[in-house]
């Protein structure tokens, strides 16, 4: 890479540089991500082994975070949750963010009846709040970590078609639009080229807050019973299993709890850097 | 503008009737068996099916539909199967409820949100600026049902200063409203400074400064005016999310309100009662996006009623 | 509109006020908080324990419970049965009067009754009034019912809730709105009932001198065991059902709370299908029983309240026989399984309900049996899905139930309650509940003898051979009893949780 002269990804990046807090949290989840994948060699037990005659016990030397209800490794099963729960997250997002940025931008830039019925439907999806469709879905499908991951991504396509239709029926009026329109760039380039780059950072400010959405919303999920089975170390079913002990085993919420809140609140933050980060890029 | 709320209001005419027949669907998509589950254990199957046959459930689906859509129009929405009651006042009982905590929610998170969204942008890279964004993001971080209970071991086991839960007084909303609104403020208070920041930018608001205007005559009549738009579309979102978050809130306080009547009615495949709620709902929400396209409109001229 | 205002104003407000809020509390009033939603308030049309509850304290029968359970004449005075026990003459207390000042008597008796057996009235229980032929008044304080067939344990069917006798003057005002307009003859009359509270007020002219002892009485409900344990700490609640086992060391530290723990009338137990393939080998039965660690099972799902079940009764249920237990021995389970063809297991699915602590009963097994190389898939099944897919299966062909984890409690108190909607060969869904799917002609033999006397000796016989049978063929793995945990405030007393998890409240009183 040139000093003078900086690709859009080079710009990005030395933008990005500049924003420690995103820097940390993007390291944190590198961090978690790694712990995820290297669950069965750094885990020091097995997630679902039982060992009954060590139950509900605090941190110790042999269990650093304690153990559970039946005895097993709160930090393993934390390591091999981040698992469940990453994959919960991304998945379910990526899922929504597809199917609902395209919509969106077809919805806004066409205009017409394609915008009026495209957005009609998604009012019909709208209607249900977000965790109501997500119960619904869970209901007829069956409870199962599958079926969570579905039921998060359904919720998350109208907030995405929205919020894009929004961007682009303001871009649409832009001034580089426009011009971009008589000199005859076709409205699929249109689309993807003027319109996508503008929509971005609304995108990826929501996609970030929607991947720690899911994972919370995969907490409620399992909070009111529609969750993932178990034995599986999913972090909210970990903490809404813990409940019953407060007050006398803490730790089987605390630590769950704080790994479900550092995490969410590291993609948080992440985004808001990667967002400051776009922003300048695409203001030159 | 009278003409285009009419064709808005029109236009909401079919979307209800998708949702009708979406709701219909989803409901007899459920598994289990609603004459089943009322009549309970120890019933014979003559008893289940003369239940079945009660409830409207005999005979082919599409009539089923179109029975109950009859009825619904003319306002009669039937009886709930698990208590018996007529549905409207199962779900009149639990309205003002809900939407009271909602509201609540709604106002403070607002304020709070779209404020310190403000505050933080007009003093963007700042310590304070910093600060009061981690705050924010911290808000919403938290899974709700962890914050209601830490929230109730504080202050009403340990400190004695509010109730558990249930519906009544304004004591009884302190910690509901808290922890339903939390997210929304930190939501509302990010996007509020990602929208101000990105119109301060915008060539109009700069010329405006060249021209020689304050600061915070720009801050206030041009930025915030022109920001405002995306912070609408998010409020309208927000409020679903509220609505929903409200399932969980409801069940963590003993709130007696519409999210747990679902969530319980689900359970029970109380047919006649999910129905009319989720109904509810959708007419709850078509006429929030009304409103929030109109808003739009008076925020913005640009957009046209087309 | 002063509402309005004041709502809105609420987040600053309280920003102030805080300190204000704690709760009032009334003289002589008492608040039970339970774990689930009161569904209605007519007797006869109730299939679950919290409404039940709630309606005996307005609402009461010919017979009844005393806290240990044992029956006891209520609004009977006694009950003459013929040899064949097809024909019972009961004599009625006399000077009973309802809340509505409606004088108590056979007429009162046999249209309440009658009312509950139409058909066509649709009422929950018609079911358990299904033996009945006919209802006669004899005189103004003697009521003759006539049976259908030989029945013995009839008695004990009219203590149950579901023959509480509601006031003749209600039923003809209220008509099908009943359920919402309580009126009987108990120590409470009914004041308010609102989605999540139910209120009752002492009734002035109750027949038992001295009592209620309170003014009011409020049933709350509050599903969320943090919420319920909560409300008592805080002094909201004086009394809460059930209170969650795992929590007792929190309950114990307070100096104003006492648990109470009492043994109940719960068999907890996983069925297999015995008609299936692997649980059609009687040697896969046993190995399963022989794998399951049933103090370990107490310990981990109910913190050590329980005991285990000996038999397929639980202890307290009248007519139970211990039988010889089968120890935790996973080595002679696996050699079993070895013996049946599967030495090395197999997997199969094991079903349950989603409560937290279903929930956790199911982890547990599932735990249990991967130990002898059994790998088993857990489903815990919302209420509506397990009608479908246990309950509504027309044939036993058409069953997909392996293996079904599950509680039960008589709640007629009598031995015939507890065996036959479990284990008679006519008991498969959805008549009644032998999700076992076990048929053993003995014990249906059994079963028959001791519904066709009236003749206590010759039904204990028979009973006793029933659990032998059943003991042995092992068409459950046998688990546990768990208690009744309740906790409440120690000024508190007179509250009592039935072996069946009712409650009687009729001497509640506050010091």
């Amino acid at each position: 890479m040139s000093d003078t002269i900086r690709t859009p990804f080079g710009e990005f990046w030395r933008r990005f540089k500049r924003q420690r807090v995103a820097l940390v949290a993007g390291g944190l989840i590198v961090l978690v991500i790694l712990a995820a994948i290297a669950a069965p060699l750094i885990a020091p037990y097995a997630p679902a082994e039982p060992d009954y005659n060590s139950i509900l016990e605090g941190p110790s030397a042999a269990h650093f975070l304690g153990t559970d209800a039946y005895g097993r490794d709160v930090l393993s099963r934390i390591i091999w949750g981040a698992q469940v729960s990453l994959t919960v997250g991304f998945l379910s997002v990526a899922l929504g963010l597809l199917v609902g940025v395209a919509l969106g931008l077809v919805s806004g830039f066409l205009g017409g009846w394609v915008d009026s019925i495209l957005m009609r439907l998604m009012d019909v999806l709208l209607a249900f709040p977000g965790i109501v469709l997500a119960i619904g879905v869970v209901a007829v499908l069956g409870p199962g970590i599958d079926n969570v991951i579905y039921a998060i991504a359904v919720f998350s396509v109208p907030v995405f078609a929205r919020l894009v239709r929004g961007s682009a029926l303001a871009l649409k009026q832009s001034l580089y639009v426009q011009a971009a329109r008589t000199i005859g760039v076709r409205a699929p380039a249109l689309m993807l080229r003027h319109i996508l780059p503008g929509c971005l950072p609304a995108v990826i400010v929501y996609a970030s807050l929607r991947l720690g959405t899911s994972i919370l919303t995969a907490a409620s999920l399992s909070f009111i019973g529609l969750g993932a089975r178990p034995p599986s170390p999913e972090w909210g079913a970990m903490l809404a299993d813990g409940r019953s002990y407060l007050g006398v085993a803490d730790h089987l919420t605390l630590f769950p709890g704080i790994a479900i809140f550092l995490v969410v609140l590291a993609f948080n933050l992440l985004g808001d850097g990667l967002r400051d980060a776009l922003d300048q890029k695409l203001r030159t | 503008m009278l003409s285009y709320l009419l064709r808005r209001l029109a236009g909401s005419l079919p979307v209800l009737l998708a949702v009708s027949i979406f709701v219909f669907g989803f409901v007899h998509a459920l598994p289990g068996d609603p004459a089943r589950l009322q009549a309970g254990p120890e019933a014979s199957p003559a008893e289940i099916e003369a239940i079945r046959a009660d409830m409207g459930l005999d005979g082919p689906i599409w009539s089923q539909y179109l029975r109950w859509a009859g009825h619904t129009v003319q306002g009669q929405l039937g009886v709930s199967t698990k208590t018996r009651q007529p549905v409207a006042q199962v779900i009149g009982e639990r309205f003002w409820p809900t939407m009271w905590l909602t509201l609540v929610s709604m106002v403070w998170s607002t304020v709070l949100g779209v404020g310190l969204g403000v505050f933080s942008a007009l003093r963007r890279g700042s310590a304070a600026d910093q600060a009061s964004m981690v705050v924010a993001i911290s808000g919403v971080s938290f899974p709700s049902f962890w914050l209601g209970l830490l929230l109730i071991d504080l202050f009403s086991v340990q400190l004695g200063w509010l109730p558990t839960g249930g519906y009544g007084t304004w004591q009884h909303y302190v910690m509901p409203s808290f922890t339903l609104g939390i997210g929304v403020a930190a939501v509302m208070a990010r996007f509020t400074r990602s929208a101000f920041v990105e119109v301060a930018r915008e060539d109009f608001v700069r010329t405006a400064r060249m021209k020689g205007l304050s600061r915070s005559v720009v801050a206030w009549k041009h930025t915030l005016r022109n920001a405002l738009i995306p912070v609408i579309t998010l409020t309208g979102l927000q409020f679903g999310f509220l609505l929903g978050g409200a399932i969980v809130v409801e069940t963590v306080f003993s709130w007696p309100g519409l999210g747990r009547l679902l969530v319980d009615s689900v359970s029970f495949r109380d047919y006649p009662v999910i129905q009319a709620e989720i109904m509810l709902f959708s007419v709850e929400f078509l006429l929030i996006n009304l409103g929030v396209d109109l808003l739009y409109a008076a925020a913005n001229p640009e957009i046209r009623l087309s | 509109m002063f509402r309005r205002t004041a709502l809105l104003a609420l987040p600053l407000v309280a920003a102030f006020t805080l300190g204000q809020a704690a709760p009032v509390r009334a003289e002589g009033a008492i608040t039970i908080a339970l774990d689930a939603n009161i569904v209605g308030l007519d007797p006869a049309d109730l299939n679950d324990n919290l409404s039940m509850t709630a309606t005996r304290t307005m609402i009461q029968g010919l017979y009844g419970f005393d806290k240990d359970m044992k029956m006891v004449p209520v609004l009977a005075e006694s009950t003459d049965a013929n040899a064949e026990a097809t024909e019972f003459v009961v004599h009625l207390r006399h000077g009973v009067v309802f809340h509505d000042g409606a004088p108590f008597n056979a007429e009162a008796v046999k249209l309440s009754f009658d009312r509950a057996r139409d058909p066509a009235n649709h009422l929950k229980r018609a079911s358990l009034y299904a033996p009945i032929k006919s209802v006669d008044v004899v005189d103004e304080f003697t009521v003759k019912i006539t049976l259908n067939a030989p029945f013995g344990a009839f008695i004990n069917n009219l203590a149950h809730q579901a023959f509480a006798i509601s006031s003749p003057k209600a039923i003809a005002t209220y008509g099908k709105d009943l359920g919402r307009h309580p009126v009987g003859t108990g120590p409470y009359k009914f004041v308010s009932w609102e989605t999540d509270t139910l209120t009752v007020a002492k009734n002035e002219h109750y027949w038992k001198p001295g009592l209620p002892k309170i003014d009011k009485l409020v049933i709350h409900s509050t599903p969320e065991n943090g919420s319920r344990m909560a409300m008592l700490q805080a002094g909201e609640a004086q009394y809460i059902y059930p209170a969650p086992p795992e929590l007792v060391k929190v309950l114990e530290k307070s100096p104003n709370l006492d648990v109470v723990a009492s043994r109940s009338i719960y068999a907890r137990y996983v069925a297999m299908n015995t008609l299936r393939k692997p649980f059609d080998d009687k040697r896969v039965r046993l190995a399963l029983n022989y794998a399951v660690d049933k103090a370990a099972y107490l310990k981990v799902v109910f913190n050590g309240y329980g005991v285990p079940l000996d038999s397929p009764l639980p202890t307290l249920l009248p007519g139970h026989v211990s039988q010889t237990p089968y120890p935790y021995d996973p080595a002679k389970a696996k050699a079993l399984l070895a013996e049946a063809g599967y030495p090395n297991g197999f997997e199969t699915v094991l079903w349950g309900g989603n409560s937290t602590i279903t929930v956790r009963g199911l982890q547990f097994l599932q735990q249990q049996l991967a130990a002898v190389g059994v790998k088993v898939s857990v489903e815990p099944l919302e209420s509506g899905v397990a009608a479908a897919k246990i309950w509504n299966v027309k044939t036993p062909e058409e069953a997909t139930t392996m293996l079904h984890y599950t509680g039960w409690s008589a709640s007629t108190g009598d031995a015939d309650w507890g065996l036959r909607p479990l284990l008679y060969g006519k008991a498969y869904p959805p008549v009644l509940f032998n999700t076992a799917y076990y048929d053993s002609p003995k014990l249906d033999a059994d079963i028959e003898a001791g519904l066709t006397t009236a003749d206590a000796a010759k039904r204990l016989a028979a009973y006793a051979d029933a659990q032998a049978v059943a003991w042995q063929d092992a068409p459950w793995i046998f688990l546990g009893s768990d208690d009744n945990l309740s906790a409440k405030a120690k000024n508190v007393s007179g509250i009592y949780v039935l072996p069946d998890g009712q409650m009687l409240t009729e001497e509640a009183a506050i010091h």
